[in-house]
C-alpha cells in the first residue's frame, strides 16, 4: 500500500515537472457588494474542459496552453463575469461579482452559492450550506441554528430536543471535528443542547463531510463540520441583527482600510433566565456568545485574518449551585500566494473548552478543561490544467484537565484533589492529488500520516496481570482491576505512541451532461475520545487521550454514490451508500463511573463499531419554491467483547444497537417565496425511536421497587415525528433607506406532538406505583423574532 | 461525593421536571428471579441477635402486587471466622428469621439459601460505622431556603478508604431516600448530609439510618440508587443490577438483592 502511494505520487511530480509551453492565470473570487471571498465559484475557459473552483480563501489558479480564451466565472445567485483573456504568460485576475438582480426583481430565489450538486469533482457524501439557506429553515424559538438544519440531511441525526451535537452515518458526538475558522470546537451547544454555539449572523457557509474526508482533515472519525465566519464587509459599515423571544444579536460590519481590510463583531445573549417563567424555582439560565474577525490585506499575495470566539452558559439555582461552560477559540491565519499556482496558509490556533460547577452548599467549586495548540500549514498548488495538489503539516499539543476538586471554605468537608493532568501531543503530514484522468474521469487521492504522543508528567497506574478491568465469573459482572503500583512518567517521557497511515481516495465518472458515479474510500484514526455513558451527551463529560490502555479509534469508510442535476440544474438529485467499521470504540461496563474518576481505564472495555446506510437527498435549488427531501435508511451497531478482561462481553458480546441507530429518517425542508413581502417555510421529520433500555421486571429492595433491566439498548423509544412552520413578512422597502427590516413568525412542533426525550421509570411518590415518565422538551412553541439590516 | 457533581445535571433535570408527563409503555417480561435482601445490620449498642432476611420473585414491572414473597426455602448464615452456623427460620411471610446471631466486626459470613432445588451462596464481611456526631434542622441551607431539612454530620476515618449507605425515613411516608457516600474526596474530614423536602413541617418525623458498607456493596447501591432516581434525558444507561448472591446450581438464574452485613448507626429526629 505505501509503496503504491509513492509510486503515484513520484508519476505525479514527474508530469509536472515536464509540463511545458503553458501559461497559468489567478486570482480571488469576492462578492461585489461586500468584498467577501467566495468559496466554490466556478472558473472555467469557454468550450475546454479546464476549470476549477475557487478555494476557501476565494484564491483559483487556473493552467492551460497558450493562446487566446474566454473565461467564464460563474456562482450561483450572481451574475456571470467573462472576460477574453491572452494567456502568453502568467497573470493575476481577481474578481468581483454581483448578485444577480434580474433574479431578485422575479423573485426566483437560488439557494445561493454553489449548493447544486458538483457531479464532476470526485468529492463525495459533503453537504454545504450557505447562511441564507439556513435563515430559511424554521427553527425552534426563532433561534437560526445551524445545527438543527443539518440534521434535516440524511445520514445526520441527533438524540431530538435538549441534546448536545450530531451524530453522522450512525457515529457518536465525539467523533465530529467541528471547526470554526478551523478552530476546534469541543462543545457545540448552548444550554445543554437547546441552541448551537454558532450565530448565523456571523457565519458565512459551512462544510459537512460525512464520508470521503479529505486528506487535509483528521482526528476524529465520522465527520468534518467545517464552518467559516464571515470576513466583515470592505465596501461599507453594515449593522445586522434580531430580536427574538430568547436572545437579542447584533453584528457590526465594516472596513477597515476600504477593499483592504475589514472586521466583524458579532455577539448575541439570552435574556436574563430565560426559563425562569415557566419554573416556580429560582432557576436561572443564561448563555451568551461573541464572533469576532479581522482581516487585512497587507499586499496582493498577502493577507492576514484574525478571528476569535468567545461563548458561554451559564446556570445557577437558588444561591446553592452554578454551573458555567464555553468555549474559547482564536485564529492567526496568513494567506501567501507563492506565485499564480502556489496558494498558503498558515494558521496560528487556540481552543479551549472548559466546564466549571460550584456547590455552595458543601463549599466546593470543580473544573475541568481541554486546551489545544494549534499549528496549520497548508498549500495548494495548482500543477497544470489536469492536477491539482494539497499538501501540509498539522500539529496539535493538547492540554487536558478532567477535573480539580476545590474546597471554597475552610469549613468545607472537601479535599483539594486533582485528577491526572494529561498532556498529549498530535502531528500529522498530508498530500493529496486532484487529477483529471479524461474528460469523464476525474481522481483525487491523498495519504495522510498521523502521530500521536501521550507525554508524560503524570503517574499511570498498573494492575494485577495488566488488566484495568476484569471479569468476576462469580458475579457475572465487570470490575475494576486492583491496582498494585504505579509508574511515573517524567515530562520528557513518552507513555504512549501511535501512528497511522491513513489512505484516502475519491473518483468521480461523469456518465453524461448531467449524471455522475462516485466511490471513495478513507482510513481514519481519532486519537482523543469523549467519556459519556450517559444516553445524551452533557457539559461535564470530559475528554481523554489516546494511551497505555485507550487505543486510538480506526474508521474505514467506503462509499459510493449516483449524482444527477436535471431540469436546467433546478433539481438535484443524490444517492449514495456507505459501509463503515471503528476499531477501538470505547464502550463502558455496566454502572461506569466516570466523572471524578482518575482511573477511566477500569470502567471501559475496548469495542468496536459498526453502520451502513442508504441515503437519499433531492433538492430543488431554483424557483420561487426550494427545498430539500431527505430520505435515511441505516443501521449502527456496536460489538463489546471481553478481550483480556475476560468474559462475555458487553450484552453478551453479541452486536448490538447503537444509540445513534436510527433504521429510519425521514425530512423534508420546503421555502416558498409568494411575493416580495411574504414567504414561507416548513420542515417535517419523522424519525425512528432512539434505541433505549427498559426494564423487564421488578422487586422489592430497602423499602424501593427496583427495576430489574434488558439488554443495553434492546428497545426503543416511540418515533420522532414534527413539523414547524414559519413566515417571513419584509415591509414595504423604500429605495432610498438603508433600514432593512423583517418580521419572522414561527410555529415549532405545529401538530403539538409529544416526543420523548426520554422515558424514565420509577415510582410515584406519593402512591408508590411503578410508572413510565416521559420527557417531551418541546410542545408546540410559537415565536416571532424582528431582524434588520442597516 | 462524585454524585454532587452530578447535581449540575440534575439541575436540568428539575429544569425539565415541567414537560414530563406519565404514559402507558409496553415492557418486556423477563421470568421471576429469587431476590434476596438479607441486611443483617447491627445497631450501635444492642447485641444484634435478632437478624431477618426476606426471600421475594422478582415480577413484571407494572405488576401491581408488588411483592411476591417466597417460602420454603432454606437458609443459613455461617460465621467463616468462628466456623458458627446461624440457621434462619421460615416465618411464613418471606421472612426468614434467627434470634441467635452473633455480630462480630470485620469477620467473613457466608449465606447459603436452598430454594426449589436450587442453592444460592454469597459471601460477605461485616463492616464497621462511626456513630452519627449530630442531627439538627435548618431552614436557610439545603437547595431550597423556604424548605426545612434533616442534616447529619458524622466523622470520616483518616487515611482509609470507607463507605456509607445513609437512609432517611420520614414516618408515614413509605419511601425512603437513600444516599451512598464515599471518602475519597473527603477522606478524615467531618461529613455532613442533609434531606431536604418541600413538605416537611414541624412535628414530621424522620428516622436515619448510617450503615458502614463494604466497596463492592457501595457499587451495588450505589447504581441501585441512581438508577432509581430519575435521570431524565442525562441519566446514565441503565444496567441490570447484580448483588453478590450466585446460583451454584444454575449460575445464570443468579440473584437479585445483596448479601449485606454492616454495623448501622441510627437516630430520630422530629422536626421543630
Amino acid at each position: 500500500m505505501k509503496f503504491k502511494h509513492t509510486l503515484i505520487l513520484f508519476l505525479l511530480v514527474t508530469s509536472i515537472i515536464f509540463a511545458q509551453d503553458k501559461s497559468s492565470i489567478s486570482g480571488i473570487i469576492k462578492d461585489a457588494s461586500n468584498g467577501e471571498t467566495l468559496f466554490g465559484a466556478s472558473i472555467y475557459l469557454k468550450d475546454t474542459s479546464i476549470g476549477v473552483l475557487s478555494n476557501e480563501y476565494g484564491f483559483y489558479s487556473l493552467t492551460a496552453p497558450k493562446g487566446n480564451y474566454t473565461l467564464v466565472i460563474s456562482y450561483l445567485g450572481y451574475t456571470d463575469v467573462e472576460q477574453e483573456i491572452n494567456l502568453t504568460e502568467d497573470q493575476k485576475f481577481d474578481v468581483e461579482l454581483k448578485i444577480n438582480s434580474t433574479q431578485l426583481e422575479e423573485v426566483v430565489i437560488t439557494s445561493s452559492d454553489s449548493e447544486e450538486v458538483n457531479i464532476k469533482k470526485p468529492q463525495m457524501s459533503v453537504l454545504k450550506l450557505n447562511a441564507s439557506t439556513i435563515k430559511q429553515v424554521p427553527v425552534v424559538l426563532g433561534e437560526v441554528d445551524i445545527l438543527k438544519t443539518i440534521v434535516m440531511l440524511p445520514g445526520v441525526t441527533n438524540n431530538g430536543e435538549g441534546s448536545s451535537g450530531f451524530n453522522v452515518r450512525g457515529g457518536a458526538v465525539d467523533q465530529n471535528l467541528v471547526l470554526l475558522d478551523e478552530a476546534i470546537i469541543y462543545n457545540t451547544s448552548h444550554v445543554f443542547g437547546f441552541f448551537s454555539v454558532f450565530n448565523a449572523d456571523a457565519i458565512k457557509d459551512l462544510k459537512l463531510y460525512k464520508g470521503g474526508i479529505p486528506a487535509k482533515f483528521g482526528g476524529r472519525v465520522s465527520s468534518v463540520l467545517d464552518v467559516r465566519q464571515k470576513d466583515g464587509n470592505n465596501k461599507e459599515f453594515k449593522l445586522t441583527g434580531g430580536v427574538g423571544l430568547i436572545s437579542s444579536r447584533l453584528a457590526i460590519e465594516a472596513p477597515i482600510v476600504k477593499d483592504k481590510g475589514s472586521f466583524i463583531v458579532a455577539g448575541r445573549t439570552s435574556y436574563a433566565n430565560i426559563f425562569l417563567e415557566f419554573m416556580e424555582e429560582d432557576f436561572g439560565v443564561n448563555f451568551y456568545d461573541l464572533n469576532l474577525k479581522g482581516n487585512y490585506s497587507l499586499n496582493e499575495n498577502n493577507k492576514l485574518y484574525l478571528s476569535g470566539y468567545f461563548g458561554r452558559d451559564d446556570m445557577r439555582f437558588s444561591d446553592s449551585f452554578q454551573n458555567s461552560y464555553g468555549n474559547l477559540s482564536g485564529n492567526l491565519r496568513w494567506n501567501h500566494i507563492f506565485n499564480e499556482k502556489l496558494f498558503s496558509n498558515l494558521s496560528l490556533i487556540y481552543s479551549e473548552y472548559d466546564y466549571e460547577f460550584e456547590l455552595n452548599l458543601f463549599e466546593f467549586v470543580w473544573n475541568s478543561s481541554i486546551k489545544n495548540y494549534n499549528v496549520k500549514y497548508d498549500l495548494m498548488y495548482y500543477a497544470n490544467e489536469a492536477i491539482k495538489l494539497n499538501f501540509g503539516a498539522n500539529i496539535i499539543s493538547y492540554d487536558f484537565n478532567p477535573g480539580i476538586i476545590s474546597p471554597t471554605s475552610s469549613n468545607s468537608s472537601v479535599n483539594y484533589f486533582e485528577l491526572d493532568q494529561k498532556r498529549a501531543f498530535e502531528a500529522a503530514f498530508y498530500i493529496s492529488a486532484e487529477q483529471k484522468l479524461s474528460e469523464q474521469f476525474s481522481l483525487e487521492y491523498g495519504l495522510r500520516f498521523s502521530l500521536f504522543n501521550r507525554l508524560g508528567g503524570q503517574a499511570i497506574a498498573t494492575y494485577e496481570n495488566d488488566l484495568p478491568v476484569v471479569y468476576n465469573s462469580q458475579l457475572g459482572v465487570y470490575e475494576t482491576g486492583n491496582i498494585i503500583g504505579e509508574t511515573i512518567y517524567s515530562k520528557s517521557e513518552k507513555i504512549a505512541t501511535f501512528n497511522n497511515l491513513e489512505p484516502r481516495l475519491a473518483m468521480a465518472l461523469q456518465l453524461n451532461e448531467s449524471s455522475s458515479v462516485k466511490a471513495g474510500f478513507s482510513r481514519t484514526a481519532q486519537y482523543i475520545h469523549l467519556l459519556s455513558n450517559t444516553t445524551n451527551v452533557t457539559p461535564l463529560d470530559v475528554w481523554t487521550p489516546s494511551g497505555e490502555f485507550i487505543k486510538p479509534q480506526l474508521s474505514n469508510q467506503y462509499s459510493f454514490g449516483y449524482f444527477k442535476n436535471f431540469n436546467d440544474k433546478m433539481f438535484s438529485l443524490e444517492i449514495e451508500t456507505y459501509y463503515k467499521t471503528i476499531d477501538n470504540r470505547i464502550d463502558y461496563i455496566d454502572g461506569a463511573d466516570l466523572i471524578g474518576n482518575n482511573y477511566i481505564e477500569g470502567e471501559i472495555l475496548n469495542g468496536e463499531a459498526r453502520a451502513y446506510g442508504l441515503e437519499f437527498l433531492l433538492r430543488k435549488t431554483a424557483g420561487k419554491f426550494t427545498g430539500w427531501f431527505a430520505y435515511t435508511l441505516a443501521k449502527a451497531e456496536q460489538r463489546t467483547l471481553g478481550g483480556n478482561a475476560g468474559g462475555p462481553g458487553i450484552n453478551d458480546g453479541n452486536w448490538y444497537n447503537s444509540a445513534y441507530d436510527r433504521t429510519h429518517d425521514f425530512s423534508i425542508t420546503a421555502a416558498y417565496r409568494l411575493n416580495p413581502k411574504w414567504s414561507f417555510g416548513a420542515n417535517f421529520v419523522f424519525q425512528t425511536g432512539r434505541p433505549v433500555t427498559y426494564p423487564n421486571g421488578q422487586y422489592s429492595y430497602e423499602g424501593l421497587s427496583i427495576a430489574s433491566y434488558t439488554d443495553r439498548n434492546s428497545e426503543r423509544l416511540p418515533a420522532y415525528n414534527r413539523l414547524d412552520v414559519s413566515a417571513t413578512y419584509t415591509p414595504n422597502k423604500r429605495p432610498n433607506k438603508r433600514w432593512k427590516g423583517e418580521w419572522v413568525f414561527g410555529i415549532y412542533n405545529a401538530y403539538d406532538r409529544k416526543n420523548a426525550a426520554a422515558i424514565s421509570f420509577g415510582q410515584n411518590t406519593e402512591t408508590g406505583v411503578n410508572e413510565a415518565t416521559r420527557t417531551a422538551i418541546f410542545g408546540i412553541v410559537p415565536s416571532a423574532s424582528y431582524n434588520f439590516k442597516f | 461525593m462524585r454524585i454532587h457533581i452530578k447535581f449540575s445535571i440534575l439541575l436540568i433535570t428539575i429544569l425539565l421536571a415541567s414537560c414530563t408527563d406519565v404514559i402507558d409503555v409496553n415492557v418486556p417480561e423477563a421470568e421471576p428471579r429469587l431476590v434476596v435482601e438479607a441486611s443483617l445490620d447491627w445497631e450501635q449498642g444492642t447485641e444484634g441477635n435478632v437478624q431477618t432476611i426476606l426471600l421475594s420473585l422478582s415480577t413484571p414491572y407494572f405488576d401491581s402486587e408488588t411483592i411476591n414473597y417466597v417460602t420454603g426455602a432454606e437458609v443459613k448464615v455461617t460465621n467463616n471466622n468462628t466456623s458458627e452456623v446461624f440457621n434462619f427460620l421460615d416465618n411464613n411471610n418471606g421472612a426468614y428469621t434467627t434470634t441467635n446471631f452473633m455480630p462480630i466486626v470485620d469477620n467473613e459470613y457466608s449465606l447459603e439459601i436452598t430454594y426449589n432445588g436450587e442453592t444460592y451462596s454469597a459471601v460477605e464481611t461485616l463492616m464497621p460505622v462511626t456513630g452519627i456526631n449530630s442531627v439538627y434542622q435548618s431552614k436557610d441551607q439545603g437547595f431550597n431556603k423556604d424548605f426545612l431539612e434533616v442534616n447529619v454530620t458524622f466523622d470520616d476515618p483518616a487515611d482509609i478508604e470507607n463507605f456509607y449507605l445513609i437512609k432517611f425515613q420520614q414516618q408515614g411516608n413509605f419511601l425512603p431516600e437513600l444516599f451512598d457516600i464515599s471518602d475519597e474526596f473527603t477522606d478524615g474530614n467531618e461529613m455532613h448530609v442533609f434531606y431536604e423536602k418541600e413538605e416537611f413541617k414541624a412535628g414530621d418525623v424522620v428516622e436515619i439510618n448510617l450503615n458502614g458498607i463494604s466497596k463492592q456493596y457501595y457499587n451495588f447501591i450505589r447504581l441501585l440508587i441512581e438508577q432509581s432516581s430519575d435521570g431524565g434525558p442525562f441519566a446514565t444507561i441503565p444496567a441490570q443490577l447484580k448483588g453478590n448472591c450466585i446460583n451454584q446450581t444454575t449460575p445464570e438464574n443468579y440473584a437479585f438483592g445483596y448479601f449485606r452485613l454492616t454495623e448501622v448507626s441510627k437516630e430520630i429526629y422530629t422536626f421543630k
